[in-house]
Formats: structure tokens, sequence, C-alpha cells
């Protein structure tokens, strides 16, 4: 671990899952010290580096340091706190899912917004880049010796990642398109639903089940 | 740091797209490399997600060739493997940090060009311009402070700087295919810094042997 014992985080985000639910799980899973901040929007858009949110504050030794960009972030935590592998080849791999799964956010985006004669090009666009992606969790989790880890029999990075993105689509978006839960669900293999299961009984995790609530209930026996 | 025995296959599109500063970062890189362009779309399904571009490092023993893909990934993968984004984590972590505000800009200038709705269309546009208003202050910024010396960080050629000049090709010269109004609009707002920037990129010792299929950008910012 390359954090001291008095290094404290905060984590400034607004007061929803949105797109810092894999910062949240990547330093309750490294036991660190951390709080999250709630700023005042747009009051403090201004005070940030980006004048975008999330934005990650380290406090140690009476310095200060920020970090911006909520990829970014996840993969400097992943990093201080041994959740990406140190093998340059090995971490590329984890990193490209975060890098697909963000491009289906916003594909998700794009097909929600467009109009028109886009609108049915988008969806088909977001669909066929979900059922590649689901293909190559699948293909990747077919290779790992472990049936609750994508990689190796330890909690990473692209464990940490994956979680945090169907949480994302199953459990927030539909307050932007009520019915992507149910799309999104069906797209799910029993062995892909497994893997999100066995994250989330992850002993690292728990302390972020004191918060919210578990995937488990919203996936019902014929959903395997 | 990898084998210098390293070779590598970029796959792309005939066009600087997203894969220029991956370009760059092989040249600089100083390894052997090609590029491929492949049929598209009948070779989607042969990529490991369906998209270009795609880095294929050549395996030397026999084993499977290394295949890795995404834009932002090959990049950061080729900047740590040659040295150009530091192994100290809090230093790299703010170089990375700017890739991924471009991604932002990159993304909502492309659902502008989709917008075909007028209203959206401008409302796209609004926060496109917004959103590189904010990168172009946090840019110049780390360059003032930085000594406007024409990089970002420290005194040799880096990521940041790659990733940056990477952009201003696509906005400058490789978009403007799709938006007519993009290069005046974008070369109105570079300031200074950043213009220098992009001439000591363009005129390091590691790029310049590397001719961009659009041409000199430090041309292009002048014409």
């Amino acid at each position: 671990m390359l954090s001291g014992s008095d290094t404290v985080y905060v984590l400034r985000y607004f007061d929803v899952i949105g797109r810092a639910e894999g910062c949240r799980l990547l330093l309750t899973a490294a036991n660190a010290s951390w709080t999250e901040e709630h700023p005042e929007w747009p009051a403090e858009k201004a005070n940030q580096p980006f004048e975008r949110l999330p934005v990650l504050v380290e406090r140690s030794n009476g310095n200060e340091w920020i970090l911006c960009e909520s990829l970014t972030i996840e993969r400097y935590l992943a990093r201080v706190f041994g959740f990406m592998p140190t093998d340059l080849k090995q971490a590329a791999l984890q990193e490209q899912m975060a890098d697909q799964q963000a491009d289906l956010l916003s594909a998700f985006f794009a097909q929600l917004t467009a109009t028109g004669d886009m609108k049915p090009k988008q969806i088909d666009e977001f669909n066929t880049l979900f059922d590649r992606m689901v293909k190559e969790h699948g293909r990747i989790l077919s290779r790992s010796s472990s049936k609750q880890h994508l990689f190796g029999d330890h909690l990473s990075y692209a464990d940490i990642s994956l979680y945090a993105f169907y949480k994302l689509f199953i459990v927030y978006l539909k307050c932007y398109q009520s019915d992507i839960a149910e799309i999104v669900k069906s797209k799910l293999t029993p062995k892909i639903i497994n893997l999100i299961l066995s994250i989330e009984k992850e002993p690292q995790l728990a302390p972020h089940f004191s918060k919210c609530d578990t995937m488990a209930a919203i996936f019902t026996a014929k959903d395997f | 740091m990898s084998s210098s025995n390293a070779s590598y296959t970029l796959r792309y599109f005939d066009a600087i797209g997203l894969a220029e500063s991956s370009r760059i970062l092989l040249t600089a890189a100083g390894v052997e490399w090609t590029e491929e362009h492949p049929e598209w779309p009948q070779e989607k399904l042969n990529q490991p997600h369906g998209r270009l571009p795609v880095l294929v490092e050549k395996s030397t023993d026999g084993s499977p060739d290394f295949v890795i893909c995404e834009s932002s990934n090959v990049e950061r993968y080729l900047a740590r493997t040659y040295g150009f984004l530091p192994a100290d984590l809090k230093q790299a972590a703010l170089q990375e940090q700017l890739r991924d505000l471009i991604s932002d800009v990159v993304s909502l200038f492309f659902t502008q060009v989709q917008c075909k709705n007028k209203e959206d269309k401008a409302e796209f546009q609004t926060k496109f311009e917004g959103l590189l208003e904010t990168l172009i202050n946090v840019q110049t910024k780390l360059l003032k402070d930085n000594g406007n010396t024409g990089r970002m960080f420290g005194d040799k050629l880096s990521y940041a700087d790659i990733i940056t000049y990477g952009l201003y090709i696509k906005l400058v010269v490789g978009f403007v295919k799709f938006n007519a109004d993009i290069a005046d609009n974008v070369k109105s707002k570079l300031t200074p810094e950043i213009v220098k920037l992009i001439s000591t990129v363009e005129t390091d010792p590691l790029v310049v042997k590397y001719k961009s299929r659009g041409g000199s950008l430090v041309a292009a910012l002048s014409a």
C-alpha cells in the first residue's frame, strides 16, 4: 500500500450514484480514511480545478493534493491501494474495460437524446455495443481461474469497475430512462449475474452496503 | 521499460481521428511500428471491442501477440512503457486527468455533429465550446506555471504534451470534414502558450520525423 496511515481522502461529488460509484467502492475496498462532500452546485463550480465533479482531495502531513476526472481518480486509487496490477500489460487489459464502459455510458446518453431518424440508429448502436461488451466480459470470465473475479482470485480494479458500471445501469439510470434496468438485465448472462453478486459479497466491500442496497434482491431466480 | 526489440501494429482508419496521439507516441518511443487499415465494417468482429484503434504488440517468443484497444488506453500503455508518463503515481495522474477531459470535449463535438435538429445542435455547440474553454484555461495555466517553455510538465516531451497536440490536430485539421467552421473557431481560442506547445511538440527531436497525413499543425494554425 502506497498511502500513509495518516492520509485522508475527500471525494467531492453530487449525492447520487452517477459517475462516482467506482471511486466510492475503491476507497471502501481499500479501507481508506475517507469522507464525501456534496458541494453546493453550481455555486462551487468555479472552485473546482476543471469546474466539474468528481474531485478527489488527498490530505497528508498537512499537504493537500487534488485530482479530477472520475476514471483518472479510479485508476490512481486502484494503483495506490494495489487493485491494479503493476505489470503494464495486465493493467492495460483492466483499464480498457473501464474505457469501454465509459463508451457505453456515452452511447446510452446519445440514444437517450437522439431525435428523428438518428434515434433508432443510436439505440441500435447502444444495443450492439452493450451486447458486445457483455460477450467480452463473459470471455474474460471464462478465462479467469475464479468465477468470482475477472482476473486472478482477488478483487481487482476490473471487478470493482464492472460492478459500479452495472449498478449504474441497473439502479441509477432509470432516473433518465425508466426501462433501462430491464433492458440491461435482459442482456446479462447467468455467469455475469453471478459475478456481479459475488463481487458484492466481497468482505472488503461490506461497509459500502451499510449505506445502500445490494443488487441481490434485483435479480430473481428467473434471471439465472 | 519494455525491450527495444518490441514492434507494433496500429490498426485504425486512414485518418487522423483518434489515433494521432498513439502514432506520435510510437514515433517518439523510437520503436518499429506499422499501420494497418482494416476493411470496415468487415473486420469489426475481429477486434476485441468491435472498434478501432487497436494496438498489437508483436510477440517474439511464439506466444500470442498482445492486443489492446480503446484510444486513451493505448496511449497510456505506450506512454508508461516508454517513459512519457512518470512512474510517480501522482505525477502520472495529473497528466492523465487532462486526457479524460479531452475525451469529453471530443465526445461533445461528435454529439453536436450528430444532432439533426437546430436547437439540439446549438445546445451541444455551446456545451462543446464551454468545455473546450475550460480545457484551454487548464492547459494554459499548466504551461504558464511551467515557465511557458512549450512543455506542460518538466523539461522533456511528455504524454500530456503529446495528447494536447493530438487534440488540436483533430480539431483544427482532422474534424474539419465533420464541421467546416470548427478549425477557425478553435484557432481563435488558442492562447499563445498552447500555440507554443504545438510548435514545441512538432519540432521535438523525438517527433520531428513523424509526418501526419494532416500535414503540419503549425502550418495549419498560421493559414
